[in-house]
């Protein structure tokens, strides 16, 4: 009798202190993500799309300055003019040439790349907003045959933050080769919980 | 004449009866004496599992039980806490330095490592090193840009979920909280933009985990004097059980060894109160039974002796008169004469019969004495023979001279002429009377007096009975010449010399009695 209850005695003790010291853990969630301040102005600033090397996609910020500075090639883009440089907040159009024209210094230095081709020399492009606001439609001067899901996700979030401050608009792309897909951005946790 | 035996018989069959059951428990005392020396062994072995023992390990287990619980509990609660505290401190004021520090997208690699070693100098509760990860950008306030501490399941998750996460990892020993923080911009009211910039904080737990170590050898320190305290009641209860016990055990021992009016305190009300309480009853009981019994084998005993000594006076007239009746018989006619010798035959055995009775009851009354005297063994019996006249060639002896003893020469007589008697009565001749000194390997060398017979043996069934009182070998034979007494008389005269006598048979037939009396003239008067 005595022994079985040392054993018991044993035993529970094992189970109560399940181990002495600090044990590791799994990982364990702790609130939400740190929100930080990346001074967007949405008059001046566009938000491009670029890749990481493990596919993600990141957005980087630009000021419309610096697209004159560093067009692809180091060259300025044409089909900028049209729009107006000076028009608030930046257009569409111009945020999407812009993204054609590819990663500059800083991106690449910070290991971003696109999946896009560069844009033609004399591009046009032409986007519009159906009313309701929800979707937009861009004709592209690109082929979208053969694009990869990776750039099409980069002009479907740059065109989506572009239109809009939360980004959820559906974006409708047309092909220079008459192509057509659409799709939401969706980078946004919120959102996806909400669609 | 021929009714006044019954009656005597009966009643010192009786006598004879309450004296064995005194030489029982005459026997049974030194068999008690011998049993408390067993008992140290039994009492040392019985100790190891005792119900001290017991009653003390179970407090024991019980407190350590408890103890050991509560600690277990309270220790592992207190660590949780405490390294929940730390944990959550870390994670929110990791996230409100990365909130406060402001970001330029992309992140350029030049100036970050300044920029973290500014996060990780407010790091709370104690600095940190901390990790930032962006497209292929990889800096630290530390020494290197990578950490080999955070796990690649923190990575995936920090990656997959844009929250805050952390993650224990214990590394060569030392506990580390691996923090992974993910950025993400606010684009409007209420869109948030993963901004592809991760940020990690590894922190060492080594304050927590003296904390931790101090809470267990806080909750080791609390639970052992908890034990030793224990100890304290386990003893006082074990006490409390064993001292009722151990009096009861020597209240038995002193009854035993026939302190009778052995009673024990009773102290309370519990069962051990009541154990103590039937102790006493039984014993008051027992010892009135006793006290009885010893009083009616007293009397009985008073009264054969009483009834000798009234027998006396009158058997010694009648002797005068049946010596006189004897002497003129031949003068009477045959009838008369024959009547006369056989009531003057009778009369004389009633005289040795109530010698011997008065014998008897000097030995019931322990009142016997020895006179002892240095004697020539051979001698003695040589000089017995002679005065019962067997020296006619009936009797052989084989007594080699120089053996001497310290002996009651009175009562070494009555011995052996009892057995010589009694071989030449009830077994044949010739009747062999031997001596010898034997000596012992335990105790002191022994005088050894054979006596034996040529007739056909004693019956095995009647063997241990041949020394008890008016016992007849053969049932039939009611009346003999002897008073029924006599080996009867010899055991209880060898025994006061200090030695044992024994009856057996012969091989080849033919009764031996035995008579052993130790050499030891100083303590054979005794």
């Amino acid at each position: 009798m005595c022994r079985r209850a040392g054993a018991v005695a044993v035993a529970s003790g094992v189970l109560l202190l399940g181990g002495c010291g600090i044990q590791e853990t799994d990982v364990i969630e702790a609130g939400g993500p740190a929100s930080v301040q990346a001074f967007v102005d949405r008059d001046y600033d566009m938000l491009l799309f670029f890749h990481s090397r493990d596919g993600g996609i990141s957005p980087v910020v630009r000021s419309t300055g610096s697209t004159f500075e560093y067009g692809p090639e180091g060259g300025p883009v044409d089909g900028q003019d049209p729009t107006g440089a000076d028009a608030v907040p930046v257009p569409t159009e111009k945020v999407v040439l812009a993204l054609l024209s590819g990663p500059d210094e800083q991106d690449r230095a910070a290991g971003l790349s696109t999946s896009l081709p560069p844009a033609p020399r004399a591009a046009t492009l032409r986007v519009e907003v159906p009313p309701g606001g929800e979707e937009v439609m861009a004709d592209l001067p690109i082929a979208l045959d053969g694009l990869g899901r990776t750039a099409l996700r980069q002009l479907i979030c740059t065109i989506a933050y572009s239109h809009g401050a939360d980004g959820r608009a559906t974006v409708r792309l047309t092909g220079r080769d008459g192509v057509s897909a659409s799709g939401t951005c969706g980078l946004d946790p919120a959102s996806g919980q909400r669609s | 004449m021929t009714s006044g035996p019954g009656p005597a018989r009966r009643l010192l069959r009786g006598l004879s009866g309450a004296g064995g059951r005194r030489r029982g428990t005459d026997d049974g005392t030194p068999d008690d004496g011998g049993a408390p020396g067993d008992a140290p062994a039994g009492r040392a072995r019985a100790r190891a599992f005792g119900l001290r023992t017991r009653l003390v390990f179970a407090f024991l287990l019980v407190a350590a039980v408890s103890a050991g619980t509560t600690s277990a509990l309270t220790y592992r609660e207190a660590r949780n806490a405490l390294l929940k505290t730390a944990q959550d401190t870390a994670v929110s004021s990791f996230r409100d330095q990365v909130q406060q520090t402001g970001w330029t997208l992309p992140v350029r690699g030049e100036g970050l490592e300044e920029v973290l070693r500014d996060i990780a100098r407010k790091g709370k509760p104690r600095p940190w090193v901390v990790f930032a990860e962006y497209g292929s950008v990889r800096a630290s306030s530390g020494e290197n840009p990578v950490s080999t501490v955070i796990t690649p399941e923190l990575r995936r998750a920090a990656r997959a979920h844009p929250s805050g996460s952390f993650e224990r990892v214990v590394k060569d020993g030392v506990p580390y909280l691996t923090i992974a923080m993910p950025t993400v911009l606010r684009t409007g009211p209420e869109g948030v933009l993963p901004s592809g910039l991760v940020l990690y904080a590894v922190m060492r737990m080594t304050d927590e985990q003296v904390n931790v170590d101090a809470l267990l050898v806080a909750a080791r320190d609390g639970a052992l004097p908890g034990l030793v305290i224990a100890l304290i009641p386990g003893l006082i209860a074990a006490r409390s059980v064993l001292r009722p016990v151990r009096e009861l055990r020597q209240a038995a021992q002193s009854m035993g060894s026939g302190r009778l009016d052995t009673r024990i305190t009773v102290r309370g009300s519990d069962e051990l109160a009541d154990l103590a309480r039937t102790f006493n009853d039984s014993a008051g009981k027992l010892e009135r039974s006793v006290r009885e019994l010893r009083e009616a084998e007293a009397r009985a005993r008073r009264f054969a002796s009483d009834v000798s000594h009234e027998l006396r006076t009158p058997l010694t007239g009648m002797l005068a008169v049946t010596e006189v009746l004897d002497e003129d018989a031949g003068r009477l006619d045959p009838d008369t004469a024959r009547a006369v010798r056989l009531v003057s035959t009778e009369t004389g055995k009633l005289a040795v019969l109530v010698e011997d009775l008065m014998e008897i009851s000097r030995f019931d009354a322990r009142a016997a004495e020895l006179n002892t005297d240095e004697v020539d063994v051979a001698e003695t019996i040589r000089k017995t023979l002679q005065n019962r006249h067997w020296t006619d060639g009936r009797v052989r002896t084989e007594l080699p001279s120089g053996i001497r003893a310290r002996l009651d020469p009175r009562r070494f007589d009555i011995v052996i002429a009892n057995l010589v008697g009694n071989a030449l009565r009830h077994g044949g001749a010739p009747v062999t009377v031997s001596l010898r000194g034997e000596a012992r390997s335990s105790g002191p060398p022994v005088l050894i007096a054979q006596v034996t017979d040529s007739g056909p043996g004693i019956r095995p069934d009647v063997l241990p009975h041949i020394f008890d009182r008016f016992y007849k070998a053969d049932a039939a034979r009611t009346r003999s010449a002897g008073s029924g007494l006599g080996l009867a008389i010899t055991q209880e005269n060898v025994r006061l010399h200090g030695g044992t006598v024994r009856a057996g048979n012969l091989p080849g037939g033919g009764a031996v009695f035995t008579v052993e009396i130790p050499l030891r003239p100083e303590e054979a008067g005794g």
